[in-house]
């Protein structure tokens, strides 16, 4: 799912520092369950700012609301009523929820209070690591299902560099592990190393033209 | 909805002195939803008791207030008080007014008692009721393994009238038991052919788990014996996998003849066919290993057998000899007066083969120089490990194992026979700390607690104080995996959408879930958001 | 509710010990407000944040000690949760570390009058 995180604090009150009445929204999907912007977030970042006027700052008042997905038009029109009341959004969801936000209330002012950062999974609870680029070109059944493009510091398509470090580490980054090693011991488990000796040529990583636009069958 | 709600202020026989109960009951009887205020002296005695409950009957109360001593002391008793009244048990708030507020502070504390009313008053608006339900539990009971643990725990239980199966991996029922013969006084070969002949007790040997699913009162366990697999249905697992011991030895002293352990040196002892015996024995443990009630006991049994039938010259070399256990003081004096020499060390003494026999070298705490002790057999210090297999195992049941490896147990201080997951116990030496006396005890209170369990064939439990709304869950799958209790499943509900669903019977009302959930799906009765914000709510306002 | 501070009491551990330092008339500031809950990793970070809302001057988790908790893991995410809070505070400048976690075991009042008094003495010196 879509991983994000929320921006530094001095970024949001630079954004925030002209308005008086705020809504906070957040939504219930991605950013829910990676413990940026559901409706957890929305209360405690209310709070901070809420706490925040006690140090001479303009008083603010800050509305709190989560719908189940803000990038839907539909769910976001629940949210009309409270718009109305506020000068200014600040929204908790992904890239794509702001946006619908903003142009479903082109009057007010939306913005952003998380960073989208990539498409990942938990490892554990809370700790959340990379696994897709969307670079709009899958080849992960040559490599194993593991995907070098993000999880290889170089982006290379055709082995390990050569500079893997011991127990398996990137040559660039030692806490990673080499991409190309976890795709070879993989390959090696199914029986298919006869892959790693198919060279690739160069691909486009820019295979998705942006921004992208895919039409689904005609129902 | 108005509540009505219902205070009742007890000052404790006039044990709480430094409060102001006219003025008090006053104060509190303005507060919005406040039905009644009555002051008592004895509100958990019959009298007092009695108007309560005549008092809401009469009034229509609908939550219930009282201010008084601790809910710790008290807060059960109340309870009851209501289901006689005919109001849930759970729609109660008890503020503390004795403990926490009279008896903590000088002077006079009206204020605080005021303000701590209010707290519950503000909870108690908000409190919902909490239901109990029968849940059917499968009466039978798993117990893995086969030695001397297992074997008292399936002929206990079976006495109880609970069906047991035991399932022990190896061919022979309790193989490495077996081997040692009488075992301090019991009579093993006795016991075994007690329980092949109970016909309560059904006996599965070179059987394996292959995998387990379900809570407390239903583990749906498969098992794969002779090629065959069968799934079969258990309330309660009691694990009694036992230990094994390893040779706390440097690599290259591993094969040396002349060291052995405290086993072999048993059979050493019994063998009437040893050629030499050893002339100069030497004994090490509690250098690797603080938990060394085991060695501590096997050395001292072992150096009086190894005294009394060689006459050897004997030499013990440990940290601190600690004999906490039952008759370990007394054995420690007679190994002594037999002429068993003990050196304490701090530091772990040298080992060194040497021309066919083992040379130690130790400094000696007392005398303050280093000795050297050149003898004919050392018994090595042993380390107690959990025995093959406990990883593997645990990771089937979903249990935790401490830092040492062993079987983790809930809480060290108040229950240590039983694992965080409902429904799992855990006996004998796989608990990692053990000596013969207290296995029997352990084995006496889990088979209470499984009886407790599932004798009636069902368990009455509080349903839904944990509840995830599967309107809201996005099955994240967070509490699932933070439950300390492994009590919460993902489950699928009517439209094919899969939510986490809290399992009341194995469930331990502890919140770490409710805290947890990124989108606030789970919703602990008492002590949901709203309940405690309107507690904190309630402070600072007179 | 100014000057108040507030407790979450885990009840394995702190609730009983302050009740035993009442027992045994160990006396602590009166401004103190106990939250009992049933263990100290129910207490959330929107709890801890809504009593600084409040008015409160500094909070106090409480749970059992290390190695010790009823539900194995409960102390140590408290302890996780009270030092995100502390960050959190701090990003928009109520500073001293107002939120703090102390280990107890139920049969140590004198522990519980410590943490106390440990974090009043906290609280006055950031002039809270």
């Amino acid at each position: 799912m879509i991983i994000a995180e929320r921006k530094p604090m001095e970024e949001i009150r630079q954004m925030i520092a002209p308005y008086k009445k705020l809504l906070l929204a957040g939504c219930a999907t991605c950013v829910a369950v990676c413990w940026a912007g559901g409706e957890k977030e929305v209360g405690i970042l209310a709070s901070q700012l809420r706490l925040d006027q006690s140090k001479g700052r303009k008083k603010i008042s800050v509305l709190e609301a989560t719908v189940e997905r803000q990038c839907e038009k539909e769910m976001v029109e629940e949210l009309r009523d409270k718009v109305q009341e506020v000068d200014a959004v600040l929204s908790l969801a992904c890239g794509s929820g702001v946006q619908t936000m903003a142009e479903m209330f082109e009057d007010k002012p939306v913005f952003p209070a998380v960073n989208t950062t990539f498409i990942g999974m938990p490892e554990r609870e809370g700790l959340w690591v990379e696994m897709c680029g969307a670079c709009g070109d899958c080849f992960l059944d040559r490599t194993g299902g593991i995907c070098p493009v993000v999880r290889c510091a170089k982006g290379l398509l055709n082995g390990p560099c050569g500079g893997t470090r011991k127990g398996g580490k990137c040559e660039i980054d030692p806490e990673k592990d080499c991409a190309w090693v976890l795709i070879y011991r993989r390959l090696e488990k199914q029986d298919r190393l006869d892959l790693m000796r198919q060279y690739y040529t160069p691909r486009n990583f820019r295979a998705v033209k942006r921004p992208g636009r895919i039409q689904a069958v005609k129902a | 909805m108005e509540t009505k709600i219902g205070i009742f202020l007890c000052n404790c026989g006039e044990a709480i002195r430094n409060i102001d109960f006219a003025a008090t009951k006053e104060e509190v009887a303005q507060i919005p939803g406040v039905t009644c205020v009555n002051l008592s002296s004895n509100l958990c005695l019959k009298e007092g008791k009695e108007k309560m409950i005549s008092c809401i009957k009469k009034e229509n109360i609908d939550r219930v207030v009282v201010a008084a001593c601790s809910p710790d002391f008290k807060e059960h008793f109340f309870r009851q008080v209501l289901e006689s009244a005919g109001l849930n048990g759970h729609l109660f708030s008890m503020a503390n007014i004795r403990e926490q507020c009279s008896w903590a502070h000088e002077g006079d504390v009206t204020v605080k008692a005021v303000e701590v009313i209010k707290m519950a008053v503000n909870r108690a608006r908000l409190l919902q009721p909490v239901k109990k339900k029968k849940f059917p539990v499968n009466r039978e009971v798993l117990v893995f393994g086969g030695g001397f643990a297992a074997i008292n725990a399936a002929l206990q239980l079976s006495r109880v009238g609970l069906r047991t199966t035991l399932l022990e991996r190896e061919a022979i029922l309790g193989s490495e038991t077996v081997e040692l013969g009488s075992l301090c006084g019991f009579d093993i070969s006795s016991m075994m052919s007690e329980v092949e002949g109970d016909e309560n007790i059904e006996i599965l040997t070179s059987a394996e788990v292959t995998a387990a699913a379900g809570k407390i009162g239903g583990f749906t366990v498969r098992i794969r014996k002779g090629g065959e697999e069968i799934s079969h249905k258990y309330g309660a697992v009691v694990l009694a996998t036992g230990y094994q011991t390893k040779l706390a030895l440097e690599p290259e002293l591993k094969s040396d003849i002349n060291i052995v352990s405290q086993e072999k040196l048993c059979r050493m002892l019994e063998d009437p066919n040893l050629e030499i015996r050893p002339r100069t024995i030497g004994f090490m443990f509690d250098f690797s290993d603080e938990n060394s009630r085991l060695s501590t006991l096997a050395t001292l049994n072992n150096a009086l057998a190894a005294k009394q039938k060689w006459d050897s010259e004997i030499y013990v070399f440990c940290k601190s000899v600690k004999v906490d256990g039952p008759g370990a003081e007394k054995l420690y004096r007679e190994a002594r007066d037999c002429g068993v020499v003990f050196l304490k060390c701090e530091a772990r003494p040298r080992i060194t083969a040497d021309n066919g026999r083992v040379k130690i070298e130790a400094k000696d705490v007392f005398l303050g120089e280093d000795t050297i002790l050149a003898c004919d057999l050392l018994v090595a210090e042993e380390l107690l490990l959990p025995s093959e297999g406990t990883e593997a195992l645990s990771s089937l049941l979903n249990i935790r194992r401490d830092s040492r490896g062993f079987y983790q147990d809930e809480n060290v201080h108040l229950y240590p026979v039983a694992s965080e997951k409902k429904g799992i116990f855990f006996v004998g030496g796989c608990r990692g700390d053990l000596d013969l006396s207290r296995v029997l005890t352990d084995v006496s209170s889990v088979v209470v607690s499984v009886y407790e369990l599932l004798s009636s064939g069902n368990i009455l439990t509080e349903v839904e104080k944990v509840k995830a709304d599967p309107q809201k869950c996005v099955a994240c799958l967070t509490c699932i995996r933070v439950c300390p209790h492994d009590a919460i499943q993902l489950v699928r509900v009517d439209g094919g959408k899969e939510v986490a669903e809290v399992f009341d019977l194995a469930c331990d009302a502890c919140g770490v879930c409710a805290a947890i959930c990124p989108a606030k799906a789970i919703k602990f009765r008492a002590y949901r958001d709203e309940e405690i914000l309107a507690q904190i709510e309630a402070i600072g306002e007179s | 509710m100014n000057g108040c501070i507030v407790a979450f009491c885990c009840e394995h551990s702190a609730y009983p010990a302050a009740d035993l330092a009442g027992k045994l008339r160990l006396h602590y500031p009166e401004n103190l407000r106990v939250i009992r809950v049933p263990c100290a990793g129910q207490v959330d970070v929107i709890h801890i944040l809504k009593a600084f809302e409040n008015g409160a001057a500094a909070v106090l988790v409480l749970g059992c000690e290390d190695g010790a908790c009823h539900h194995i893991s409960g102390n140590t995410r408290a302890k996780e949760r009270v030092k995100y809070c502390n960050m959190l505070l701090k990003e928009v400048g109520v500073d001293g570390r107002p939120v703090a976690m102390f280990n107890l075991s139920p049969n140590a009042p004198h522990k519980f009058v410590r943490a106390v008094n440990e974090i009043t003495k906290i609280k006055k010196e950031s002039g809270r």
